[in-house]
C-alpha cells in the first residue's frame, strides 16, 4: 500500500469518526424532552427506569439536574420517552448508514 | 404565559450583523415558531431591511470594550431581564443557528434559568476546555433560557453588579480574560447567587464552529463549512458559529 492511499484511507478514518460523534451528538441533542416542567434524557437508562418501576401508580425520579419530578402516569411517560428515543436513533442509523458505504 | 426569542444585534465598523441575525431569524421563524424581539441601536436599524414580523426595541448600546482591536458591543445583555417582553425568554446570540426544535422542550419546563455548561466542538478537536482560566467552572452566555421569576432576576442584577465592578471580580476568581465576557460575567454571577448543587444546566452540549472553520454555505437543513482543506457538514443540527466572516456568506 502506497504512502498515499494510507494517508487517504487515515483521513477517511478520521472524518468517519468525526462525522459519528457529531451524529451522535445530534441525537443526545434530540433525546432531551420536557415532562410535567422538568427536562429528562430518553436514553436507555431512563427508560428501563420508568419500565421497571411502571407497575407503581406513581413514584419520583430525578430529571437532568438531579431535581424530584413526580411521575404519575408511567404508561404516557414511557411511551413518550420511547418515541423520543427512537426518533433520534433512527436519524442516527440513517448517517451510520451513509458513513458505512464510504470507501477510500 | 407568553414565550419569545430575544435577540441582541448592534453593527460594528467591521461587521454587519444584521446580515447575520436575518439568517438566524428566518431559522427561528421556521423552525422554533416563536415570537421575536430585536434589541438594536438607530444605525443597525436603518441598515437593517428585513425587520418585518419583528418586535424591536432601540437603544444606545454601551461601548468601551474591546476585542482583537475591535469595538465589542456585548455589554447590554444584562439588560435582557428588564428589556424582554416575554414570561419566557430563550435569549440567543445571533451567530447560533437552530436547524432543530430542540430549544423548544426547555420553554416547556418550568426552570427559571438555564445555561449551557459545556460545548461541542463540531471540528473535534474539544478546543474549548476552559478548565485553568479561572477557579469556577464555565458556562457559555450564547444561549439562555429564564423565566420572570425572583431567581432570574437576581442573576442578571448580579451580572449587572459584577459589570460595574469586573476587575475586582476577575481577581477574586482568578479569571485570565480582562475583557469583559459575559460568558465569565454569568459564571460569577451563578457562582454568587447559588450554591454549585443548585444551578441548573442545559442537559446538552453547546454545538459550535471555531473560528478556524469557514462557513462555505446556508443550506436549507444545515451548513457545510471548510476545515482542514476539507468541505464537511452540519444537518438537522443547531449551530453556534464563531467565525463572523458568515456575514459576507
Amino acid at each position: 500500500m502506497s504512502i498515499e492511499s494510507l494517508k487517504q484511507y487515515a483521513d477517511l478514518s478520521f472524518d468517519r469518526a468525526l462525522a459519528k460523534k457529531n451524529a451522535l451528538e445530534r441525537a443526545e441533542s434530540r433525546q432531551i424532552m420536557a415532562y410535567r416542567d422538568h427536562l429528562f434524557r430518553a436514553d436507555p437508562e431512563t427508560i428501563c427506569l420508568v419500565k421497571t418501576l411502571q407497575e407503581q401508580k406513581q413514584f419520583y425520579m430525578l430529571d437532568t439536574n438531579k431535581n424530584p419530578c413526580l411521575i404519575d402516569n408511567p404508561a404516557e411517560f414511557l411511551s413518550l420517552l420511547i418515541e423520543r428515543n427512537q426518533e433520534s436513533l433512527n436519524a442516527y442509523h440513517q448517517l451510520h448508514q451513509t458513513l458505512k458505504q464510504k470507501r477510500v | 404565559m407568553s414565550k419569545g426569542v430575544l435577540l441582541y444585534c448592534f453593527d460594528t465598523e467591521q461587521t454587519q450583523y444584521h446580515r447575520i441575525m436575518d439568517r438566524c431569524i428566518s431559522l427561528i421563524k421556521k423552525n422554533l415558531a416563536l415570537d421575536i424581539t430585536v434589541i438594536t441601536n438607530e444605525r443597525t436599524l436603518s441598515a437593517w431591511s428585513n425587520k418585518e414580523n419583528c418586535n424591536t426595541i432601540v437603544v444606545e448600546q454601551e461601548v468601551g470594550n474591546r476585542r482583537n482591536r475591535q469595538d465589542w458591543y456585548n455589554l447590554d445583555r444584562c439588560h435582557a431581564y428588564d428589556l424582554s417582553p416575554y414570561d419566557k425568554t430563550l435569549l440567543l446570540d445571533i451567530d447560533y443557528f437552530c436547524y432543530t426544535d430542540n430549544l423548544l422542550q426547555y420553554l416547556e419546563s418550568d426552570y427559571d434559568f438555564l445555561i449551557s455548561n459545556s460545548i461541542h466542538d463540531l471540528t473535534g478537536r474539544d478546543l474549548y476546555k476552559f478548565s485553568t482560566n479561572s477557579v469556577i467552572p464555565m458556562v457559555w452566555a450564547t444561549v439562555i433560557m429564564f423565566k420572570k421569576s425572583a431567581k432570574a432576576r437576581s442573576i442578571f442584577n448580579m451580572v449587572k453588579h459584577i459589570k460595574s465592578n469586573y476587575q475586582y471580580f476577575c481577581e477574586l476568581y482568578r479569571i485570565d480574560f480582562k475583557n469583559f465576557r459575559n460568558d465569565y460575567a454569568f459564571a460569577m454571577a451563578l457562582n454568587q447567587i447559588d450554591a454549585d448543587s443548585n444551578q441548573n444546566f442545559f442537559p446538552v452540549n453547546l454545538p459550535t464552529l471555531p473560528v478556524d472553520a469557514t462557513v462555505v454555505s446556508f443550506q436549507d437543513k444545515g451548513i457545510d463549512f471548510r476545515f482542514n482543506d476539507k468541505i464537511m457538514y452540519i444537518r438537522d443540527q443547531d449551530v453556534h458559529v464563531l467565525n463572523k466572516e458568515i456575514a459576507n456568506v
